[in-house]
């Protein structure tokens, strides 16, 4: 009898790894209404050399948890400045995209790619920026410690990505992961992610500096978000095809 | 750099119990707020916020020239690029006695001024030409924007527009091209031609509404003879840079309100699927028909009809467009010196089919309406079009080596009138600001009066290196 309280008692004070991953997805992919930061990158290769990237980033949900809306405008490299790039996020299906080239005041549709390909050559993945929807995995909570819970995650459709599990740290305080490695079917460490800044910004706790290593390459890239700020207000339809060829300085402007 | 090292004293006192000291060393600190946590330490971070501050001596943004003259609500860029490029005929061409085609230096000066409510943009080339020896200025943008309230702008002054869901097809879009630039080994930006243009732009309730009017009729800058060899219709022949009579002596229309061009495009979006309905009236943009009483080549009236529907099918992008040309100087067809109505249509899809990798097909249909009375009416029936060109297209685009690498290929293939273009292209950016491109422009035909074939002997490859700043 005392053994069955004391199972409930503890089921009820430890949340279940699913429950922890969807409040980790929503501390980090879905803090606010909107969002917007200034992303500067240095993406280093294996052979040690440098690029860079910088550009401002937009976000607006939809639904917590659902449909989003991202509005990119790049600024670094030279060659790449004023493209900009619009996803309209949608979890369970298709994202739709666009890239603007104002050399040829071009707006081209985008084929939905794979998710764990990089964003603009960087070891950044896009799903490292938009999120991994909770429900692509199973959960299991490993070990809990005083300051965080260690969750391991196995894709439910192996064969749709590089890894065969991943490892999170997820702080207890702010349900922010820590650091986040993949591991191959050998068990290898192939990629770590790990939060380098934490800031809390308008009562949010923010990563705003992290590292993407390619564990194998050697390869790894620095990402800092600056001039962070949330619930700017932004309407729906600011994420339209006129702000491809005219972006908004009102919402697309860090500074 | 301080700052930083400041953060890891006060991210290991407070890992250290310290949290009052920490806290005392945080009011000091002018970068990490009060919740700044810094996780890490090590010498890329060093590293990052050395080229950080980089940035911040090329970014005008934040080191802007101006800030002081219109306040800090203005935001000026000044960009451009160095480049140079040269392309040479690899076959033999009996109607050109130099084998180049291309053997320049660019230099692009590029400035961007933003407000919250309106910006400009001026963008201009100086051209230094080793092959016609000549120095061109080739203005390609300066306009101004403004925005009005939420639903309305205007943009004013010589710019570069594009509309329409073809890859390198255009139904919709009549907006001057450059195909002389195309063929030649320019960058794919230099296939569109700038216009003097004034751009209203209306967007309610998701749906948008173009109206451009050019109040001088904008041209394309097609292919003269001054560099590629090409069919003279008129004269039946090839004709080129080494040919006895200069062949392209077009007569443009007047400046006059009556010949301004107008353009029009109303859209709008339905689940994902982009929907647009286009519209035209202008002249036709090459001057296709003669006037065989004293030889000149003229641009006979046009207007453009059409519509197109975009969005994705198992995850890739599907496209359908379709136009009806008009062609008033010569709406029942039987005038041989003036084109025909014609009917065009595409179909394409593009998938990214490996990560990196993308495919994209088009198939490209132009009916010429009332053939027959052409025909009938031509004195080189002969050289006539046929009814019905079809043109199937295919790009393939991989990128590797974080994305520095770049490897593509564009076909066109036109089983109806036997002829090809294929564009291969490799570019790698050596560093952040150097790219070097290698390409070619393979042009293969049955037929010397086809549309890609009777350009087959300026198949060509080209190489450039441009320097961006």
């Amino acid at each position: 009898m005392n053994a069955w309280i004391f199972a409930a008692t503890l089921a009820a004070a430890s949340p279940s790894a699913q429950e922890l991953v969807d409040k980790a997805s929503q501390a980090q992919y879905y803090a606010a209404d909107d969002g917007r930061a200034l992303v500067r990158m240095m993406i280093v290769d294996g052979q040690g050399r440098k690029m860079r990237r910088q550009f401002v980033v937009l976000r607006r949900d939809v639904k917590d948890g659902g449909q989003q809306r991202f509005l990119v405008r790049f600024e670094q490299p030279a060659d790449v400045r004023n493209t900009v790039f619009m996803v309209h996020k949608k979890p369970g299906s298709d994202d739709d995209r666009w890239l603007y080239l104002p050399a040829l005041d071009l707006v081209k549709r985008i084929a939905a790619s794979d998710e764990r390909t990089s964003f603009v050559g960087s070891h950044l993945f896009y799903e490292d920026i938009s999120g991994r929807g909770p429900g692509e995995d199973t959960h299991t909570l490993k070990e809990e410690t005083d300051e965080h819970w260690i969750i391991e995650s196995k894709p439910k459709s192996p064969n749709d990505v590089e890894f065969a599990k991943y490892e999170v740290h997820l702080r207890k305080q702010d349900y922010l992961p820590e650091t986040i490695e993949y591991f191959d079917r050998k068990g290898e460490p192939i990629r770590r992610i790990e939060a380098a800044r934490i800031e809390v910004v308008k009562g949010h706790p923010t990563i705003t500096r992290m590292k993407v290593s390619d564990l194998r390459s050697g390869g790894y890239t620095l990402a800092a978000f600056g001039e962070v700020t949330f619930d700017l207000g932004v309407p729906d339809d600011v994420f339209v095809e006129r702000s491809l060829r005219n972006p908004p300085a009102k919402w697309l402007r860090a500074r | 750099m301080a700052a930083r090292t400041l953060n890891r004293v006060i991210a290991i006192a407070t890992v250290a119990g310290l949290a009052p000291a920490a806290a005392f060393a945080q009011t000091s600190s002018s970068t990490a707020g009060a919740g700044t946590e810094d996780l890490m330490a090590g010498d890329e971070w060093d590293a990052f916020d050395d080229m950080e501050s980089d940035a911040g001596a090329t970014d005008s943004g934040s080191d802007d020239p101006f800030g002081g003259a219109f306040g800090s609500e203005t935001r000026v860029d000044i960009h451009g690029f160095l480049e140079a490029a040269a392309a040479t005929r690899v076959v033999d061409d009996d109607r050109s006695a130099d084998d180049f085609l291309l053997g320049e230096s660019r230099g692009r000066l590029e400035v961007g001024v933003e407000r919250p409510k309106a910006k400009g943009r001026l963008k201009v080339d100086f051209i230094g030409d080793a092959l016609l020896e000549r120095v061109d200025i080739d203005l390609r943008e300066a306009w101004a924007d403004f925005t009005l309230g939420t639903a309305f702008s205007l943009r004013a002054g010589r710019q570069v527009l594009t509309w329409g869901t073809g890859d390198f097809v255009f139904l919709n879009d009549l907006f001057p091209k450059d195909f002389q630039a195309f063929f030649i080994g320019r960058d794919d930006e230099f296939l569109k031609a700038p216009s003097d243009s004034l751009k209203l732009s209306f967007f309610l309730e998701g749906v948008g509404l173009d109206v451009v009017y050019n109040p001088l009729f904008a041209p394309d800058r097609f292919i003269t003879g001054e560099r590629l060899s090409f069919f003279f219709f008129p004269g039946g022949d090839r004709a080129g840079p080494s040919s006895d009579a200069t062949p392209l002596d077009a007569q443009t229309p007047q400046a006059d309100v009556e010949n301004g061009e107008w353009h029009a495009r109303l859209y709008g979006t339905v689940a994902g699927w982009e929907l647009a309905a286009y519209g035209y009236v202008g002249f036709f943009k090459q001057p296709l028909a003669f006037d065989p009483m004293d030889g000149t080549l003229l641009y006979p009236r046009l207007s453009v009809y059409g519509g197109s529907v975009r969005g994705l099918v198992f995850g890739g992008v599907f496209n359908v467009e379709g136009a009806f040309y008009h062609s008033w100087d010569d709406e029942d067809g039987t005038d041989p010196f003036v084109p025909n109505s014609q009917a065009r249509a595409l179909v394409g899809y593009e998938l990214e089919v490996l990560p990196k990798l993308t495919i994209g097909t088009q198939y490209y249909l132009e009916a010429i309406l009332n053939h027959g009375d052409q025909i009938e009416n031509s004195p080189l029936p002969q050289f006539e079009p046929e009814e019905l060109r079809h043109v199937v297209t295919l790009r393939v685009t991989y990128m590797a080596l974080s994305d520095n690498l770049t490897l593509s290929l564009f076909g066109f293939v036109s089983p109806s009138e036997e002829d090809a273009y294929i564009r291969p292209k490799v570019s790698y950016k050596i560093t952040e600001a150097v790219q070097a491109t290698l390409g070619g422009n393979i042009l293969l035909g049955q037929d010397i009066f086809t549309f890609f074939g009777q350009l087959e002997n300026n198949t060509n490859v080209y190489s450039r290196l441009r320097f961006t700043f």
